[in-house]
């Protein structure tokens, strides 16, 4: 996915003026799923669970290396075919080859946020393979072109009539169709494809250093099929994606559906060790390509480095009042939310992903709501100071700081300027900061006599 | 240099100074006496529906489940007794499967099954019954981790029947895989 992390403002503003109901459909299925983790939180000692994470998280990432490398030792040793990729055309190289080598027309993916990095879909396509999302909400979005709106429910933009429509376009089923009926109509087009299709192709949740353990995640049985049925089974993995040991999914993945959907534990969990035995169901080939793509740039770097520990639980953005406006579009990259304010810019460049630190409150619920402890209002003031420092901010925010400093560094001045602000009448309609503020507050007065004076009487009233 | 040497130095680079944080241990919970209540409960609250059961009561059980039907897709782990007068079908033809779990956790109500036992089965039937034994049973995901001896090529953790609320967030049940989970736990 090309990023257009620049345009975010106005893509903001363009998606509340032109859709509006994206922003109810966002609000109620953002707000559900803060409540349901909440809810899963408190029945848990999340205090203890998360520092715990945390913990082993950054053990992890101080030790990628080693258990990089142990991961790809236990994989080898379980007939995995391991491959590294620093950029997507790394990853194109070994899909074109595997397309080639096996005669793939057919692919089922099972969803994946890093698969959204590489751009699996438009290079499959462009090989003549027959690409099919397998996740509902993935499949929907396919169908409409568009990219991922939320990193755990791509689709939850959409209302039920837009899903009614696009269905009795593409599938003439009844303007009026049920949920269930829809999901009967996509099931049976999916389940031809997964009978079908010669490679199949996901992410992973979690790598298991100890025993080269895949780790996915699903409520749909997508990804179990996805990973099954089809003779190839590609996982595209970042390398921040690593754990240690084994035990370590039995917080790990707790704690992800808790912090996730307010799941105890998916309904689905597949835990991948390689292809199959002889006489074994499942596929013949495994691979599993570990993709850096700017991750270890991010490791290198001596503040942001702690974005790395993300689960992609997309907790953050259920619990984003900016995020919640719009959903994940006008972001502009994968990554939105909170999440993606840090992640983007670290990934991409401070550059390329410019306004996004920007895009947040600074109230701080993302950090409550973080499974890791991911301090994202620190990190999203880490990127706006350097943001500052390289010249990135707008010419006119620059100029305006710099006078307010000029002023509030010399008294005459301060006296000079807040004389003049008393003095003279406000244009309260014409400027529009003025004017969004007075909207349902009275006129904005200013107080006849200055603070400095205010005090001295005081002082001198109480005869000190 | 080639892409894996090129990552791995640039990540010791990255690391050079930076201090390494320490791995901690996983706490051990006290054992509740008794897992089941526990499990059984869970599994409802999933969506599923579990039955205690004697082994002649859950053949019983997979009987009347069956009445009516061309056949059966079963899992190789499923004892003979089970098999015994149904007719056995593909996984991609049976309208139910049945499957014999590794093990069972109560804390979340969930079956592990080993894709030894075969996967088409696990999920492409719409119905599938699952059988554990009751000493199968463990009350904790890490306690049941901690025990597990070997891993199969896939372990399929299920805890409840496939589901989406993707299409305007109403929840659908039976998505891709099966939509009915019916457990017995075998007393």
């Amino acid at each position: 996915m090309r990023a257009k992390a620049k345009l975010y403002p106005k893509e903001a503003a363009r998606l509340l003026r032109e859709k509006p109901g994206v922003r109810e459909a966002v609000t109620g299925a953002t707000l559900h799923f803060d409540r349901n983790r909440l809810k899963a939180y408190a029945e848990v000692p999340i205090a203890e669970w998360r520092e715990r994470a945390k913990a082993i998280k950054d053990h992890a990432l101080s030790h990628l290396d080693q258990y990089l490398e142990l991961a790809e030792k236990r994989l080898k040793e379980n007939g995995v075919q391991v491959h590294y990729a620093e950029e997507p055309k790394d990853a194109h190289r070994l899909l074109r080859e595997i397309v080639e080598r096996r005669g793939v027309k057919r692919a089922v993916k099972a969803k994946s946020m890093l698969t959204e990095e590489l751009g699996v879909n438009p290079l499959l396509a462009s090989l003549g393979v027959e690409v099919y999302e397998t996740d509902l909400g993935e499949y929907l979005i396919q169908l409409l072109g568009e990219p991922p709106s939320h990193i755990v429910g791509p689709a939850i933009h959409l209302s039920l009539k837009e899903i009614q429509t696009l269905f009795h376009e593409r599938f003439g089923t009844p303007l009026d169709a049920s949920p269930e009926a829809l999901a009967q109509v996509a099931r049976k087009v999916l389940r031809e494809a997964f009978l079908t299709a010669e490679l199949g192709i996901s992410g992973a949740n979690f790598l298991v250093a100890e025993t080269g353990t895949l780790a996915l995640m699903e409520n749909e049985g997508n990804i179990r099929l996805s990973t099954s049925l089809p003779k190839v089974h590609v996982a595209f993995v970042g390398i921040e994606k690593l754990l240690p040991r084994f035990q370590d999914l039995a917080l790990f993945l707790p704690l992800t559906a808790r912090a996730a959907t307010g799941q105890r534990l998916s309904t689905f969990v597949s835990l991948i060790q390689g292809p199959a035995r002889k006489g074994e169901e499942g596929p013949e080939e495994v691979h599993v390509v570990l993709v850096d793509h700017g991750r270890t740039a991010l490791l290198a770097d001596p503040e942001a480095w702690e974005t790395l520990r993300c689960l992609r639980c997309g907790a953050c953005l259920n619990a984003c009042p900016v995020y919640r406006q719009t959903g994940g579009h006008p972001y502009g990259y994968v990554y939105s939310g909170p999440i993606g304010a840090v992640l983007d810019p670290g990934l991409l460049s401070l550059e390329e992903a410019y306004p996004l630190p920007y895009a947040s409150t600074l109230c701080g619920a993302c950090l409550e709501a973080c499974p890791v402890k991911i301090p994202i209002p620190k990190l999203l003031l880490t990127w706006r100071h350097r943001a500052v420092a390289e010249g990135l901010s707008p010419a006119w925010e620059r100029a305006m700081l710099a006078a307010y400093r000029r002023v509030m560094e010399s008294p005459a001045l301060y006296r000079l300027f807040s004389k003049a602000l008393r003095g003279l009448p406000l244009p309260q309609d014409l400027l529009p900061l003025l004017r969004a503020w007075t909207e349902g507050r009275g006129p904005l007065k200013p107080s006849p006599k200055p603070f400095h004076q205010l005090w001295r009487e005081m002082e001198e009233g109480h005869g000190r | 240099m080639d892409a894996r040497s090129r990552i791995l130095s640039r990540i010791q680079r990255a690391l050079k100074d930076r201090p390494k944080a320490l791995l901690p241990e996983h706490p051990h919970p006290p054992f509740p006496e008794d897992p089941i209540p526990l499990l059984l409960a869970r599994l409802a609250e999933n969506g599923a529906e579990p039955h205690l059961l004697s082994p002649e009561g859950a053949q019983a059980l997979l009987r009347e489940l069956a009445q009516g039907l061309p056949g059966v897709a079963f899992g190789q782990g499923v004892p003979t007794p089970f098999r015994e007068g149904l007719n056995p079908l593909p996984p991609e033809e049976a309208p139910l499967g049945v499957s014999w779990a590794l093990f069972a956790v109560a804390e979340t109500g969930t079956l592990a099954l080993s894709s030894a036992d075969g996967r088409r089965a696990q999920l492409l039937p719409p119905t599938h019954l699952v059988l554990v034994e009751r000493e199968r049973v463990y009350p904790t995901l890490l306690q049941a981790f901690q025990d597990l001896k070997e891993l199969p090529i896939a372990l399929g953790l299920h805890s409840g029947p496939s589901k989406s609320a993707d299409i305007g967030q109403v929840m659908v049940k039976g998505v891709h895989g099966p939509g009915r989970l019916i457990v017995a736990v075998l007393t």
